[in-house]
């Protein structure tokens, strides 16, 4: 009794994914056309790419999700006003990012189970759901492995710091925390790249002149053994990191042209964003943005519009429209997402909205994703995905996808177990469309 | 049931020795091949579902993870991953069956190709695997029969391979032996890995061929047996009658020559005292040694002097630290594991945990104890009430506290981690930390590497089942009762943590969370709510009558109060020692950089050791000597092994598995950190040292819930353990460019050199003293440390992004500057004697005197320097930065 064949051309994974694109408004047919146009896989542009962290967990309705006609108990008080795209709103409190709806896509109805800040938080910095038994990458340290970095500047940067860890992959992908955020218009200094107090270039060199000459108990050894042959190669390259000009200007952000550093403003994340931009410019694989406060269980409106949203808006509103000025928004693949979403229904006791990872939004743009589109919906409160939803893992393996990175690549953990770079994910095609 | 004690003896000796039974079967009592038997296709064998046809699927890839063993399946057909649940195998296979038309069977078209597989072609029609897969559905296609025999012994020869040059091959042979007495040569269904193909190729029909010089082994799977085989190729002709006198001055040394002699190895030699010196500090104290002590090392003619060195470390606070830091990598020792595990404001649990532990190192409590006392740990004493628990536990929050957690008994932390909370995690970390070995492939499948099946996982976790870590004790009604009496009981989860912290420190009763064993047997009532749990989805284990240690002896647990305690005898007794191995083998690795097994939490068949009879040597030793931890230190240290050079011969250059010399290594973060310090601080600091560890790295208790903060960043970067993954891989040795950043041109390290204690300021004091400006040193110094203090300020408020902080501070910094540079001694003014500065300069740094080439260098690079003080700043800065002083040597 042998069992009968699938359907022909199309194997059963394949399949499945198609059914999930359906839910969301491509059909078969449309997916087959893509296909065959090559759009789907070759799609992958960036070579470098800006993570933003949102810890705490922003309000998915009151950002980019608003439901204003749900009723009172979920609504809240923002209102939603028209963006740059025909059809499509935010909140009211993102004007400038309304202006620059054509260059990014929002994921709508994005959703996962772990409502807790850190498993959540792992979650959407690896894109595979925790494990007690492993420490899943970051996705800087997957994309400097796979992508490598430029010989005179750190490969992953964090500004101030991140959640995103070198897990099995090991300490050498491990991102440089600047563990500050640059003042508007002061010359910014990174711990370990800026020349230290009194320091110059030439007392840097002296020394490193007087190393080369004290430094040979292992001589001739040094290529017989990895540890110190690779001591040696980094000794090299982070000489030359300190001393090159590239590497300093980079981080300086006091260098920029006022006329364009003007649109970050003069908040911490703005400055970030300012950063991460010249970081990019000058050959920073991997930049992660962090900013936090957005945990917001009690007076969820107020702290939205007064501290959270202003400076979120101008940031990454300028960071969007400073990539393309530079031409760099093809090139650069651009993520920003927060642990989980807010409960939909009001917690009307302290005024706020609490964890709520079952329907969220993300942010995605640039390295050949086509902006000035919503993908996915959530239901008419906002509390779950209308139809299949996205999982973080599909948005991760998206993301890689746009730096040609393939997702389904496996990585051998040092207790010799294989594993995806993503594990469950598929990439959301329509992203590249 | 699948496996007795005797048959896992068996099956671990196979390696070294080949199994004589006394009226050994004949060899013609073997049953032949099966590509024999099935060569032709009209046998009228049946073959066996477990004896032939899984081990067939096996061979040809169909239960890979790739393929069919995939936990989704594949084409919508699922086996289990390597193979070892026939009940669901034969089940699945079945509806790709034709037993009415055997040779329609789909289960034959897709592997042969008559039907497309996406497997491509796993065999042809009339080869012995189409006959024998055949012949089975022929036969009926019958499962494994309820009362199989099972394998008693997999018997492999030859039971060691000696090659001499590349490109000889040697051919192996497998012999099943069942318990119903059958003799059977599966080589041909029997599966073969190299487990280092530079050393030898395998085939899969299971020829050796030599490859590259060195040793390794080869591994043979079938059924559930896993059988290591050596094979080694000598590097040079120096082995045997040929190999040279080498002198062996303990049992550690008479193993690892022995070993070294048949590979044609050549130890080095002994290393120099100041490279001992060096070593044997960092790696046993994980401290630097200060540049008295070299002197005094050097200048001491006795020749016990290494001995009484060992055992001088051995006494100081610094030995128990570090060694207390290592065990609470294995024991899991983590602020974000335990997260509000008590009552106490901020988090003393990680502290609690390794003051616990440090007690016991530095009075040096036997091992055993000191893990009886994590296995067994209890929360209250006998006869004690919750409240009074309650009590107690509130007293040693106390300032004044007279009773510390330390003078606990047991260390209930480890039981409350986050992540040791389910018994699957429990069994997987209780395996890791205790036993060095990973079972937790066979929660979910066979154990690739190991005889671990799923069922052998399932019956060890059930002595974790009724342990219970209860968070509000397990006394309801006097939790209840005590959150009315502090008035809490109306507030909610965070709030009500902190109004019962805050009680706490006023010095009143908190509730804690206490370690309970539930009672042995079940009401009905509980295990009907256990069950509707369960069904309901949610993760619970019910409780079983009885619990299997790993490969051992069934435990009836209704009959014991706690079931820890049988897992704690068995410890100390199973046979194989893995318990103790597990210790012996990282307290190696510590000292050598690899295991004698490698990775150092892989114990396991296909993982053997490098050199079994040195690990089984350090086992026996290590419990015959009441699981001393300094018999064991004391073994390592003082053997030639621990102390040859690392300079190499033409014959060991490529060694890095047979301890024929020393290995460089990276220090480990701790100790990096606090070389940095030591290196860089006024020599009479520098000689607290080793007494005084508290400030220190090694005194660090737990991992901080944010690892990339302040102090913490450089342990991050230097890959100190997380202690998160049950892998001892979760502390990292390797290099990397942020480290050589760090040390290169990160602030810290700049401020090190610069500190006040350091020691370029007591070289700028020295010399302002002899040039009689020292009626001014006290206002210098003040104005030094105030100076600090504004920078630190300074930067702190930076952190927060202070702007009017920021701006106060540098201007006060700007007007203070001035005012130093006004009474500081002119630093051109200052007298240094270069020689000797480049002397102390070494001496602190890389534990050793310059030759006269590096004086000579380093002399001319100070003098020629803008100022004395900045030549010596410059040198010192310049020898942390070479390989020398990152690396143990």
């Amino acid at each position: 009794m042998a069992l009968h064949r699938t359907c022909d051309g199309l194997k059963r994974r394949d399949f499945l994914r198609v059914g999930a694109l359906g839910a969301t408004g491509v059909t078969l047919g449309s997916f087959l056309r893509l296909s065959e146009a090559g759009q789907v896989a070759n799609a992958a542009r960036a070579r470098s790419a800006i993570f933003i962290n949102l810890p705490g967990g922003p309000s998915h309705m009151d950002t980019f999700d608003l439901k204003p006609n749900a009723p009172e108990e979920y609504r809240g008080e923002f209102s939603p006003i028209q963006t740059k795209v025909a059809g499509i709103e935010i909140s009211e409190h993102l004007p400038r990012l309304a202006s620059a709806m054509d260059k990014f896509v929002i994921l709508r109805g994005v959703s996962h189970t772990l409502a807790a800040h850190r498993l959540g938080s792992e979650y959407v910095n690896s894109g595979n759901r925790p494990l007690p038994s492993l420490e899943f990458p970051g996705y800087g340290a997957v994309v400097t492995r796979e992508l490598g970095g430029p010989k005179d500047l750190p490969p992953f940067v964090s500004i101030p710091n991140s959640a995103q860890r070198a897990g099995y992959l090991g300490v050498k992908y491990a991102p440089l925390h600047t563990n500050a955020t640059p003042q508007p218009g002061r010359p910014f200094s990174v711990r370990g790249i800026a020349l230290g107090d009194g320091l110059t270039l030439e007392d840097v060199e002296k020394r490193n002149d007087l190393l080369g000459k004290l430094d040979t108990t292992f001589a001739g050894f040094e290529k017989h053994n990895q540890l110190l042959d690779g001591l040696d190669r980094f000794s090299q390259q982070a000489y030359s990191m300190i001393t090159s000009k590239r590497a300093r200007e980079a981080f300086d952000v006091s260098k920029e042209a006022p006329s364009f550093a003007e649109k970050f403003g003069e908040s911490p994340f703005g400055q970030s964003c300012l950063l991460a931009t010249r970081l990019v410019e000058a050959g920073t694989r991997f930049v992660t943005i962090s900013t936090g406060g957005w945990d917001t269980h009690r007076d969820n409106w107020t702290r939205l519009k007064e501290r959270q949203l202003p400076p979120f808006d101008e940031g990454l509103a300028a960071l969007l429209v400073g990539l393309e000025e530079k031409g760099l928004l093809d090139s650069t693949a651009v993520y920003v997402t927060g642990e989980f979403g807010r409960t939909p229904k009001i917690n009307q006791e302290r005024g706020g909205r609490d964890h709520y990872p079952r329907c969220m939004f993300m942010l995605m743009a640039g390295g050949g994703i086509q902006g000035g589109r919503v993908l996915g919906a959530s239901n008419d409160t906002a509390t779950e995905p209308a139809g299949d939803g996205f999982s973080p893992d599909d948005v991760a393996a998206s993301f890689y996808h746009s730096l040609g990175i393939d997702h389904t690549k496996e990585y051998h953990t040092n207790t010799g177990r294989p594993v995806m770079i993503v594990r469950n994910g598929n990439v959301i095609d329509e992203l590249f469309a | 049931m699948f496996m007795t004690k005797a048959f896992l003896k068996t099956i671990a000796s196979l390696a070294v020795l080949v199994t004589c039974t006394p009226g050994m079967l004949r060899a013609d009592d073997v049953q032949a091949p099966a590509s024999t038997r099935f060569q032709n296709a009209d046998t009228d064998e049946t073959p066996d579902f477990q004896r032939h046809l899984v081990p067939l699927m096996g061979k040809l890839g169909c239960n890979g993870r790739a393929c069919h063993g995939s936990f989704q399946g594949q084409g919508g057909f699922q086996l289990s991953l390597f193979g070892y649940d026939f009940d669901m195998d034969h089940e699945n296979l079945m509806d790709r069956i034709d037993t009415d038309a055997p040779a329609d069977s789909y289960a034959l078209h897709k592997p042969t190709l008559q039907e497309p597989h996406e497997g491509g072609k796993r065999m042809e029609i009339g080869s012995w695997e189409y006959n024998l897969f055949l012949s089975w559905i022929r036969g009926g296609a019958a499962p494994k029969s309820q009362d199989a025999a099972t394998l008693t012994a997999l018997e492999v020869t030859p039971k060691e391979i000696r090659f001499s040059e590349a490109g000889q091959t040697q051919q192996l042979k497998a012999i099943a032996v069942w318990s119903d007495g059958t003799r059977e040569d599966v080589t041909c269904l029997s599966r073969f890995q190299s487990n280092d193909t530079a050393i030898c190729e395998i085939t899969d029909s299971g020829q050796v061929t030599a490859g590259e010089s060195g040793d390794t082994h080869v591994v043979v799977f079938y059924d559930n047996a896993v059988v290591p085989v050596p094979v080694l190729k000598p590097v040079s002709d120096r082995t045997g009658d040929n190999y040279p006198q080498v002198a062996t001055s303990t049992p550690i040394d008479e193993f690892v020559v022995s070993k070294l002699s048949k590979l044609g190895i050549i130890p080095s030699e002994i290393c120099t005292d100041e490279e001992f010196l060096r070593r044997v500090s960092l790696d046993l104290a994980g401290t630097l040694p200060t540049a008295g002590e070299v002197r005094a090392f050097l200048s001491d003619q006795s020749p016990d002097k290494r001995a009484r060195k060992v055992e001088e470390l051995l006494e100081t606070p610094a030995y128990a630290a570090w060694w207390t830091t290592r065990l609470c990598d294995w024991t899991g020792n983590s602020d974000q594991q335990l997260n509000n595990i008590n009552p106490a404001r901020g988090n003393t649990a990680s502290s609690d945990w390794y003051d616990w532990i440090y007690k016991r190192v530095a009075e040096n409590v036997p091992y055993d104890e000191l893990v009886e006392g994590i296995v067994v740990a209890n929360s209250r004493r006998p006869d004690e009430t919750y409240r009074e628990y309650c009590e107690r536990q509130t007293r040693m929050l106390r300032d004044d506290a007279t009773e510390t957690f330390a003078d606990e008994e047991g260390l209930t932390y480890f039981w409350g981690r986050r992540n040791f909370r389910s018994t699957e995690d429990r069994a997987i970390g209780f395996a890791y930390t205790f036993m060095g070995t990973r079972i937790q492939c066979a929660q979910c499948h066979k154990h690739p590497f190991d005889v671990w099946t799923q069922s052998d996982f399932q019956q060890f976790e059930q002595f974790f089942a009724r342990i219970n870590f209860a968070r509000n004790g397990s006394d309801r009604k006097e939790y209840q009762a005590m959150l009315k009496e502090l008035g809490v009981e109306k507030l909610r989860g965070g709030e009500q943590r902190r109004a019962i912290s805050t009680a706490a420190k006023e010095g009143k009763t908190v509730p804690f969370p206490e370690l309970i064993v539930q009672t042995p047997r079940l009401s009905p009532a509980q295990r009907k709510r256990l069950e509707a749990l369960k069904a309901k989805g949610r993760d619970v284990t019910i409780p079983q009558q009885t619990a299997r240690v790993l490969g051992g002896e069934t435990i009836n647990l209704s009959e014991i109060d706690d079931p820890r305690t049988a897992l704690m005898d068995w410890l100390r007794h199973d046979s194989k020692q893995l318990f103790a191995k597990a210790l012996v083998n990282r307290v190696w690795a510590n000292y050598f950089n690899r295991g004698i097994v490698e990775p150092t939490d892989d114990l396991s068949l296909a993982n053997p050791p490098c050199n079994q009879e040195l690990l089984d040597y350090l086992a026996r030793g290590f419990v015959e000597n009441g699981y001393d931890m300094h018999w064991l230190h004391r073994e390592i240290c003082l053997s030639d092994t621990y102390q040859r050079s690392w300079r190499p011969n033409d014959t060991n250059l490529h060694d890095e598995r047979n301890f024929s010399r020393a290995v460089p290594r990276r220090l480990p973060a701790e100790v990096a950190v606090d070389a940095l310090a030591a290196a860089t601080i006024s020599d009479d600091k520098a000689a607290q040292l080793l007494e005084e560890t508290s400030k220190r790295a090694i005194g660090l208790p737990g991992i901080p819930r944010n690892r990339s903060a302040g102090n913490y960043y450089a342990l991050s970067v230097f890959g100190r353990s997380i202690r998160e993954s049950n892998c001892d891989c979760d502390r990292s040795s390797e290099a990397s460019l942020l480290q050589t950043v760090f040390v290169r041109n990160d602030e810290t390290v700049h401020e090190l050199i610069d500190r006040r204690d350091g020691w370029i300021r007591q070289l700028a004091r020295g010399a302002a003293a002899s040039s009689g400006r020292s009626g001014d040193n006290r206002k210098v110094e003040a104005a030094r440390e105030r100076m600090e203090r504004l920078e630190r300020n300074l930067r702190r408020a930076r952190d927060n992004g202070a702007k009017k902080q920021i701006e106060s501070l540098t201007r006060q910094l700007r007007t203070l500057r001035r005012q130093l540079a006004d009474i500081e001694p002119e630093p051109s003014d200052i007298d240094l004697d270069v020689a000797s500065v480049v002397e102390e300069a070494y001496l602190r740094t890389l534990s050793r005197l310059p030759s006269e080439q590096e004086r000579a260098i380093a002399a001319d690079f100070v003098s020629s320097s803008e100022d004395p003080l900045a030549g010596a700043r410059g040198l010192l800065w310049t020898l942390i930065n070479t390989k020398e002083f990152l690396v143990n040597h």
